[in-house]
């Protein structure tokens, strides 16, 4: 009896030391909610839903002022009869949010256009962010109509914009999280 | 071997690891690039310090082990290595202590509370100062709205144009109360549609505001954004008016440098912590490598130090313990090196003196072993004493001479191994004798007598010469016994022969002319000088006779005839020879003991009867007036020869008559011509055989002869006896 109190005390002790010692993780959801592709006007363009969830740490380097880069990894391959399948489409778009703190505004950019929008709140700007539509990802010559293929997306969140010391110092750091690849086939 | 390859092992891992640090550099570039690489840096990092801290362990093993062995040098490497790891780890924790220090006050100076007022303060002046801008922005769109209401959708556009222009606005966009754009006019280039107004802005000024922002211009630097309703007349939807203004460049440029250093200053304060930790967790690896790679060092180098002085203790050891081969290799030109040398030098020159020593030695083993086969070989007695004559060594012939045994007398004084030994005390009395007298150099001729006769020894005594006077005496002797008797022999041989030779011829004569004195003066005399002359003549033949006899005996000592040997049975010979002698006088008994062994012989059988007569002649003659007259003649076997013993129960050998019994005229007997034991003495050295003589225990003389059984063994007895 007297060795269970003993154990028990012992798991309580470890579980205390456990919890207090392990870093506060709310990571929140981050995935690929929906995504798909369609035709028009000859090229085929991609829409994608993010579950944009940051990590505790990447969340606070962005409220003090840290840069985020939100990257998209799109690829499309196509079968091929007795062949692996040929990867036909592989090319990645960035967007960048940061906080102006003399517009005090949170501005959205995108890296590939140069276009930037600004938000009143972070909020605001993580939910435009999260919704991304409209990107050409290939025209018909590459993917011609009614064949069949196979696209798969990939959202990776970094905390971008610090220093080089810094980065290599703390290279241990979850800097950056990605979700699973998000994959489906598109049939004529 | 694995030795050679280490430096080259310890330079290859010392470039991979600077190799990783400056791909950890290079991983600061890109987190594309830091993802690709993080694993390997990590490996390379990982490995070098789990290598390191294997080597190390491998190290403190083998020194351990040696520490517990007390192995020589252990203790000196192990001062060695605290000295060296004290040096180096000391300062390094020292160095670390006060970098720990500099740094986290380094940081922290970073974040003064001044700093952080500062670029508050700044921020807000740039806020205030773009304040003032974007409230007179906003008056202006707010008249110019007020301008604009009740214009109809063809002239809103001049009137969008004019005002932008008497604005100084870059753009002006009136659009539906939804945002949707109705008309607008840009300072620039039309190069895109005018974008829907955002939700915030649509929403404030449904509210009934008017909105004014400040926008982070796509070219970079800033511009205003105000906002403001268009009122309705009746009948008409209300209107809104967004209009962009910019914002001076030098007010952009340096709000824009206020921002820079505001966001920097934001990620620094939130790396703060962070950054103390990394920094103190990289010196702690720095640290931690430089301390491993300092008790690698350390152990290195006391290893390095200290073999060879380990060396040189093993290398002593080997020769402590015999061994000059040993070689150290000289692996400086320090004094390190110079010891190594002068201890090569030493144990050269050891092995040098040990070769000569060894040589001396063999030379030395060599004489000796000469000397001992010299001494083994020589016939002549020789005995090595002492100052205080205990005996050194003796050689067998000195044994075999003085009937004493010498095994193991070395370091035994000679006067107890004489105790029992009746010659060797003679002869060490006479030693005494000589020795008490001071006498070291002497040589004598001495006559021991013993059981089986006289024996004469010619002996000689040397000092040994030393460097402290006496270093012993050697005493050296020969049995001139039988070269004397053999002189004697000789002499008496010659003799013999003149004497048969020079009185034989006149005896004839002689006897011839008594007889014809006689036979013609016989019948002239009268009867009385008749008979005068006859008995005269009478007794001059008798005499002349009797000389005849006797010189025959000195013939037949002094002629040597050829050997006629042959094999026939001795048993048979001692049986015929006994039963003659028997016939001629029955009263003698006579014992027979023949060994069927010994019947068969190898010799001359006519000398062998004759030495059998004369030794029964000189038994009967012995016996003469002895009551129970026994003659004992036994034969025998013993190896290759072939004994024979005659013994009867008679007188025996009187007196000094034992030591002369072979010499010829030595006889007790009155008609002896003491010729009979000369001559068998002759015929047994013929035959290569011995004979000794002495009286029987139980009285009696007693005859021992000892004949090789066959020919072949005669001759190399003979051929023995000549050598010696």
């Amino acid at each position: 009896m007297r060795g269970r109190r003993w154990l028990l005390a012992f798991a309580v002790l470890v579980g205390a030391a456990v919890t207090l010692a392990a870093p506060a993780q709310n990571p929140g959801r981050f995935q690929v909610r929906n995504a798909y592709v369609e035709l028009a006007n000859g090229a085929w363009l991609l829409d994608v839903s993010l579950d944009l969830g940051l990590a505790d740490a990447a969340r606070r380097a962005f409220e003090e002022g840290v840069p985020l880069v939100l990257r998209l990894e799109i690829e499309a391959s196509v079968d091929r009869r007795l062949l692996p399948a040929e990867e036909v489409v592989s090319l990645t778009r960035d967007w960048q949010v940061a906080y102006d703190a003399i517009a005090d505004r949170f501005v959205v950019t995108d890296d590939a256009s140069g276009a930037h929008v600004s938000h009143a709140t972070q909020a605001e700007a993580l939910e435009a962010l999260s919704r991304i539509s409209g990107i050409v990802i290939a025209d018909t010559a590459v993917l011609p109509e009614g064949r069949r293929f196979d696209v798969r997306v990939r959202a990776t969140v970094e905390v971008g914009e610090l220093p080089a010391a810094v980065r290599m110092l703390l290279f241990w750091r979850d800097w950056s999280r990605s979700t699973e690849w998000y994959a489906w086939k598109v049939r004529p | 071997m694995m030795r050679r390859w280490l430096p080259f092992v310890f330079g290859a891992g010392f470039l991979i690891w600077v190799a990783a640090l400056v791909m950890l550099a290079m991983t600061a570039e890109g987190p594309q690039r830091f993802g690709e690489l993080y694993l390997l840096i990590l490996l390379v990092n990982v490995t070098g310090v789990i290598a390191l801290l294997v080597l190390i362990g491998g190290r403190l093993a083998d020194f351990v082990r040696d520490w517990r062995r007390h192995v020589p040098g252990s203790r000196l490497r192990g001062r060695t290595l605290l000295m060296f790891g004290g040096l180096a780890i000391a300062p390094l924790l020292l160095v670390f202590t006060f970098s720990i220090m500099f740094l986290t006050r380094g940081i922290d100076s970073w974040f003064h509370a001044e700093v952080r007022q500062g670029l508050t303060d700044a921020l807000g002046l740039s806020r205030a100062a773009l304040d003032m801008r974007m409230r007179e922005y906003l008056e202006r769109t707010v008249r110019i709205a007020g301008r604009l209401e009740g214009l109809s959708q063809g002239s809103l556009y001049f009137a969008l144009d004019d005002e932008l222009h008497a604005a100084g606005a870059e753009e002006f966009v009136v659009t539906s109360a939804g945002g949707q754009p109705i008309a607008f006019s840009r300072a620039g280039l039309l190069h895109a549609l005018p974008a829907v107004p955002p939700e915030d802005l649509l929403m404030q000024l449904r509210r009934g505001q008017p909105h004014v922002s400040l926008q982070p211009a796509p070219g970079g630097g800033y511009q205003v954004r105000a906002a403001a309703t268009i009122r309705a007349g009746p009948g008409e939807s209300t209107r809104l008016l967004v209009a962009i203004y910019p914002v001076p460049q030098r007010l952009s440029d340096l709000a824009a440098t206020v921002q820079t250093a505001y966001q920097q200053y934001g990620q620094l304060s939130y790396l703060r912590e962070p950054l103390k930790a990394t920094f103190v967790l990289t010196l702690s690896l720095v640290l931690l490598m430089a301390l491993l790679a300092a008790v690698y060092g350390a152990l290195y180098f006391s290893e390095r130090l200290v073999r060879p002085v380990q060396d040189l203790i093993a290398g002593t050891r080997a020769v402590a313990k015999g061994d000059f081969d040993t070689r150290l290799l000289r692996a400086s030109h320090d004094e390190i090196g110079f010891l190594v040398t002068s201890f090569n030098d030493m144990t050269k020159k050891l092995a040098r003196a040990r070769e000569e020593t060894e040589r001396s030695r063999a030379a030395v083993e060599a004489e000796r072993a000469a000397l001992a086969v010299i001494l083994a070989r020589l016939t002549s007695g020789v005995i090595s004493l002492e100052p205080d004559l205990r005996v050194r060594v003796a050689n067998q012939a000195a044994g075999s001479i003085l009937g004493a045994d010498f095994t193991g007398s070395a370091g035994r004084p000679l006067a107890e191994i004489a105790a029992g030994e009746p010659i060797l005390a003679e002869l060490h009395a006479v030693m005494q004798r000589h020795f008490e007298a001071g006498e070291t150099e002497w040589r004598e001729q001495v006559t021991l007598r013993t059981d089986s006769g006289r024996r004469e020894l010619v002996v000689a005594c040397t000092a040994l010469p030393g460097d402290a006077g006496t270093q012993g005496l050697v005493l050296v002797f020969d049995e001139v016994t039988q070269l004397l008797q053999a002189q004697r022999q000789a002499a008496w041989g010659e003799v013999a022969r003149r004497l048969a030779h020079e009185i034989r011829n006149p005896l004839t004569p002689i006897q011839l002319s008594a007889e014809r004195m006689r036979r013609k003066l016989m019948r002239g005399l009268a009867a009385s000088e008749a008979e005068l002359l006859d008995r005269s003549t009478q007794t001059i033949v008798q005499q002349v006779e009797a000389m005849k006899q006797m010189v025959a005996a000195f013939s037949e000592y002094a002629r040597a005839p050829d050997m006629h040997v042959s094999e026939f049975d001795l048993g048979a010979l001692v049986r015929q020879v006994s039963d003659l002698y028997h016939a001629q006088d029955s009263r003698v008994a006579f014992g027979l003991s023949l060994d069927p062994k010994a019947a068969l012989l190898e010799a001359d059988p006519g000398r062998i009867r004759q030495l059998l007569n004369n030794l029964l002649t000189n038994s009967l003659e012995a016996l003469d007036g002895t009551p129970n007259p026994v003659i004992m003649i036994e034969t025998k076997r013993v190896g290759d020869l072939v004994a024979l013993t005659v013994v009867d129960n008679g007188p025996g050998f009187q007196g000094g008559l034992l030591e002369q019994a072979f010499d010829p005229y030595v006889t007790s007997k009155p008609k002896g011509t003491g010729l009979g034991l000369a001559i068998v003495r002759r015929i047994v050295e013929e035959h290569g055989g011995q004979v000794e003589v002495d009286n029987a225990p139980q009285g009696g003389a007693r005859v021992r002869i000892t004949l090789p059984a066959t020919a072949r063994e005669a001759r190399r007895a003979e051929a023995r006896r000549e050598k010696a």
